[in-house]
């Protein structure tokens, strides 16, 4: 297999080395101009080059011709009454032909451009971007931390150095994170298994509520994550970044590197190294350590792409290690150990600063490789193939070696090896009259494999799927509806050995998504939006098979192996005001989800040799999350901006007629921010504080927790950060980019709802932060 | 020219083959499992406690009670969860051992809590129930538990907590820091 894909890559490659090189300036540019929408020719046309400070004007019927070209990278200038003109990178390296695309209108929704990451959005589903600002600002944090910037977006931590993201209310195998257009898979069924990615990999992180299956494949209940790199290089020379971070709390220290370039000695082929390294070592909360919660990371990527017009190809290699000191003031033997932590004004285990890393531990590896390959399909459209590979390798160390093992200290205690290969076959058209859309089949093989402590079989798992999509757009570009259906089939089979005897029961899902949506500029500044999607998810191995005491939550979970797909039907509202100096975003969202599975509490609790241990079943139901987020941005004075945030969710059981458990309170975040563009040699300076608001979670149920939910709490931080020129070159500028936080300013106690550890032990204290970023 | 070219090329697909080498990490071993046993379960369970108990003027019978859960924590419930039953006015010498009866043959962790005696420590609460029970060994520096003596008064009916903590490093002579691996309320009763 691997061998074939390596002959195909090569014989593509080798395609483009076959052209001949002519030393002189005498290649031509031709082709036509034609109106985006209705492919009619666009008659006299401008056709401006940069480099040569020369326009020329296409003909009754759009053609042109462009003599004298030499071999190299253009700008050109496609302009047309009516259109806004549109500015284009040609490489001219042989006689060429184009045909250009204008649009006649202001409004328009990003179009696919040639190059364009694989999986993209629907238009009238919310889609939320971290901000350059924001993004820089997140910068040495994890990918969990980085995404709570968003509004409608919290974490579910474990202490620390363990956070998921949640979106609306839901998390692990209810979203999606689709790490440079690949579904992430690891372990993320457990709420202490943190995505295995390097947020520097990424310049964009976005997140897309709501139930979105059609677009994404199963699972997508919650939403989707995007980590997405930044495009190669399109233009010649080498360009890099690097970072410097450092924490005062933990002394963290984070370093990246970035390298990128694209040479037309290498016909042609762009390429990026990056790399990253972080260290920290224990936490303090305001009055005391926390006990083994230092990290060690080392990632690294590669991307090496060939983009031309009518085809491409491109591979992403990237490797993820971690090694995460699990506190050790949380590992219990049984509920009274729990309740005795709990009770504890300091945990038990006191500690001072150290780096070293102790058991209990988790030792984590993941590697991705991908390739990526396009055709074009003439004038209408273009196929995309993509594979990958990725592989997810955990090992959990307990704080106690077994009795029985002191002999190898080295082995884990549980061990879990998961293999993923994804194919995607994607064919995109181009628009025709009004519609726009694609046409997709993907295919998914999955190999697990633990040792040790028994927690959840081997299994293998095959999936899938099919789906159609289109988008209308109505010739003022004042409306687009859109809509899209998607067939899934999933086949599942687990080896499990039960009293010395193997069996392999195996589960066959499959299921319809379908999804619709509007979005409808109602002025200049207001425009609505509402899609409905639906999503499904087959349940997870552990919901399947679990059967035991889950380590450190002190409880017994069971499974349950007749328990059917989920299935979710959102309903998301949105309403945008924009104007130059007010933004107002309110989104709605109402999912109902059919059985729903969840932990329910049973009676009596078990009996074990450690005592009695409260029992929980994997059960279904019918829930509903509902809620709004809200975000203000107010300009009021040309310097200054307040921003304001808020995220209210209202999950609850419709069944048992009771609220779901583990759900993220109200919060409200209130900032100012002080910017100034420039000063002298200064750019970007800024200064802001902001101020975050968490109540109390008051809608839970008595029985569903050890203790009730930890008060409510307001954190205090400031930023501030400016560019200064570090020195010039005769083409740049290299700029050395400073930013400073001070979080948790007032070095508050308080714990959260959505920290496993808040059982044991309070929140981080104040914390100095220094980013350093340099780019060339 | 034509050099440069073919050697660009060859270098182009070298570097492409070393790329697709390092993205080939062996796969992990099939999911399916090769052999026909199960994996053997290296780590030690406590599935079973066994107190026995020894008039020490040697008039009253020797009393033995177990508690045992042969599959431990989940799947089957205990097999057998014994009360103990115990003389009025007597002063009784209890030894304490602890099984793993999920492997076989048997393995008894009574001597390796024994040889890691500065780790372990146990704990005995009676309630409601006219008894006093002290240890009578020593690691050395501090109490184990493995050995204890139990005095019992009159008449009567509560429940004896039996507790075994772990604690490396950081034991104390008390029960409270370490990890449980034993917690049992026997119920007592006092002929």
């Amino acid at each position: 297999m691997k061998g074939l894909l390596l002959l195909i890559l090569l014989s593509i490659i080798s395609q483009s080395v076959v052209f001949t090189q002519t030393p002189s300036c005498e290649f031509t540019l031709s082709g036509i101009v034609v109106d985006e929408h209705d492919q009619q020719a666009l008659s006299f046309s401008t056709i401006y080059i940069v480099e040569l400070e020369k326009g020329y004007v296409s003909d009754m019927n759009g053609v042109f011709v462009v003599p004298n070209l030499c071999k190299q990278n253009y700008t050109l200038v496609i302009g047309h009454i009516g259109c806004e003109p549109d500015t284009q990178q040609v490489l001219i390296a042989q006689h060429t032909k184009k045909t250009f695309y204008l649009e006649h209108h202001i409004e328009e929704l990003k179009e696919f451009a040639i190059i364009e990451n694989e999986i993209k959005p629907l238009s009238s589903v919310v889609k939320k971007e971290l901000s350059p600002e924001e993004l820089s600002k997140t910068r040495g944090r994890t990918l969990g931390e980085s995404m709570k910037e968003l509004t409608g977006v919290t974490t579910l931590t474990t202490g620390n150095s363990i956070s998921k993201p949640v979106i609306h209310g839901m998390h692990s195998d209810r979203i999606l994170i689709l790490n440079n257009g690949i579904r992430q898979e690891g372990q993320q069924w457990g709420s202490e298994h943190a995505p295995e990615i390097d947020p520097f990999i990424a310049n964009k992180l976005s997140v897309v509520k709501g139930a979105q299956s059609v677009r994404y494949g199963a699972n997508a209940i919650g939403g989707v994550v995007l980590v997405e790199p930044a495009d190669l290089p399109d233009s010649s020379g080498i360009n890099g970044e690097i970072n410097a971070i450092g924490y005062s709390n933990g002394q963290q220290g984070v370093g990246s590197a970035m390298l990128e370039g694209k040479s037309e000695k290498l016909l042609g082929i762009a390429w990026r190294v990056q790399g990253s390294l972080k260290k920290s070592g224990n936490i303090h909360t305001p009055n005391y350590f926390l006990k083994n919660t230092g990290v060690e990371e080392q990632n690294f990527s590669w991307t090496l792409g060939l983009n031309k017009e009518k085809y491409g190809v491109e591979l992403f290699y990237s490797q993820f290690n971690s090694i995460i000191g699990i506190f050790s003031g949380a590992h219990i033997g049984n509920l009274t150990d729990l309740q005795t932590a709990f009770a504890a004004e300091e945990p038990l285990e006191k500690a001072d600063f150290t780096y070293d890393i102790e058991r209990p531990y988790q030792k984590i590896e993941h590697e991705l490789f991908k390739v990526k390959s396009y055709v074009a399909t003439g004038k209408v459209g273009k196929l995309e193939l993509v594979y990958a590979r990725q592989f997810n390798l955990r090992n959990e160390f307990d704080k106690h070696q077994p009795r029985g093992r002191d002999n190898d200290p080295s082995l884990p205690d549980l061990k879990f090896g998961l293999t993923t290969h994804t194919g995607d076959l994607i064919w995109e058209h181009n628009r025709i009259k009004k519609f726009k859309g694609s046409i997709g089949v993907s295919g998914f093989y999955q190999g697990n494999t633990t040792e040790g402590r028994n927690f959840i079989p081997n299994f293998i798992k095959y999936s899938s799927g099919i789906f159609w999509i289109e988008n209308w757009t109505s010739n003022n570009y004042k409306l687009q509806v859109e809509g899209g259906v998607r067939y899934d089939k999933i086949y599942q089979k687990a080896y499990v050995w039960e009293k010395d005897e193997l069996t392999e029961p195996d589960f066959n899902y499959e299921n319809f998504s379908g999804t619709i949506g509007s979005v409808y500029k109602l002025t200049d500044k207001v425009t609505l939006g509402y899609n409905f999607g639906s999503a499904w998810r087959p349940p997870g191995i552990n919901e399947l098979f679990s059967d035991g005491v889950h380590h450190g939550a002190a409880a017994v979970e069971i499974g349950d192996r007749t328990l059917s797909p989920e299935k979710a039907y959102n309903n998301l509202f949105s309403v945008e005001y924009s104007a130059e100096k007010l933004l107002i975003q309110v989104e709605g969202y109402y999912n109902h989800i059919a059985d729903y599975i969840y932990l329910a509490p049973e009676l009596p609790p078990t009996l074990t040799i450690r005592g009695a241990f409260p029992t929980f079943r994997y059960k279904q139901t019918t829930a509903t999350f509902k809620g709004v987020d809200t975000k203000v941005n107010y300009h009021f004075h040309k310097n200054i901006t307040y921003t304001g945030k808020v995220s209210l969710i209202r999950a609850f059981d419709e069944t048992a007629d009771e609220w779901l458990y583990g759900i993220p309170s109200d919060r409200f975040e209130n900032s100012i921010n002080f910017h100034v563009d420039s000063l002298k040699s200064l750019k970007d300076l800024f200064v802001g504080v902001s101020l975050q608001h968490v109540l109390e979670q008051t809608r839970y149920e008595a029985n569903s927790d050890f203790v009730p939910p930890p008060k409510g709490y307001e954190l205090l931080s400031l930023q501030a950060g400016l560019e200064i020129p570090l020195y010039k070159t005769k083409k740049q500028t290299v700029p050395l980019i400073i930013g400073m936080q001070i979080n948790n300013l007032l070095n508050i106690t308080y714990r959260d709802y959505l920290n496993k550890f808040r059982y044991y032990s309070d929140e981080m204290g104040r914390n100095f932060i220094l980013q350093l970023k340099t780019t060339f | 020219m034509k050099t440069i070219q073919k050697i660009t090329k060859a270098s182009l697909y070298l570097f492409l083959a070393a790329a697709l080498m390092v993205g080939c990490k062996k796969d992990d071993d099939s999911p399916k499992p090769s052999s026909s046993t199960p994996p053997a379960n290296e780590e030690e369970l406590i599935t079973t406690v066994k107190i026995t108990f020894v008039d020490t003027a040697g008039v009253e019978p020797t009393v033995t009670v177990f508690f045992r859960d042969p599959d431990g924590d989940g799947g089957n419930a205990p097999t057998q969860f014994d009360t103990i039953r115990l003389a009025a006015n007597t002063v009784y010498n209890a030894s304490l051992e602890v099984f793993d009866e999920s492997k076989n043959p048997v393995e008894n962790i009574t001597t390796e809590i024994a040889q890691e005696a500065d780790e372990h420590i146990f704990c005995f609460t009676p309630t409601n129930v006219n008894l006093s029970i002290i240890r009578t060994d020593s690691d050395g520096t501090y109490e184990i538990g493995l050995a204890s003596q139990w005095t019992t008064g009159i008449a009567s009916v509560g429940t004896t907590q039996v507790i075994l903590k772990h604690q490396p490093g950081v034991k104390d002579g008390t029960c409270a820091p370490g990890d449980t691996d034993v917690e049992l309320n026997f119920v007592t009763e006092i002929q």
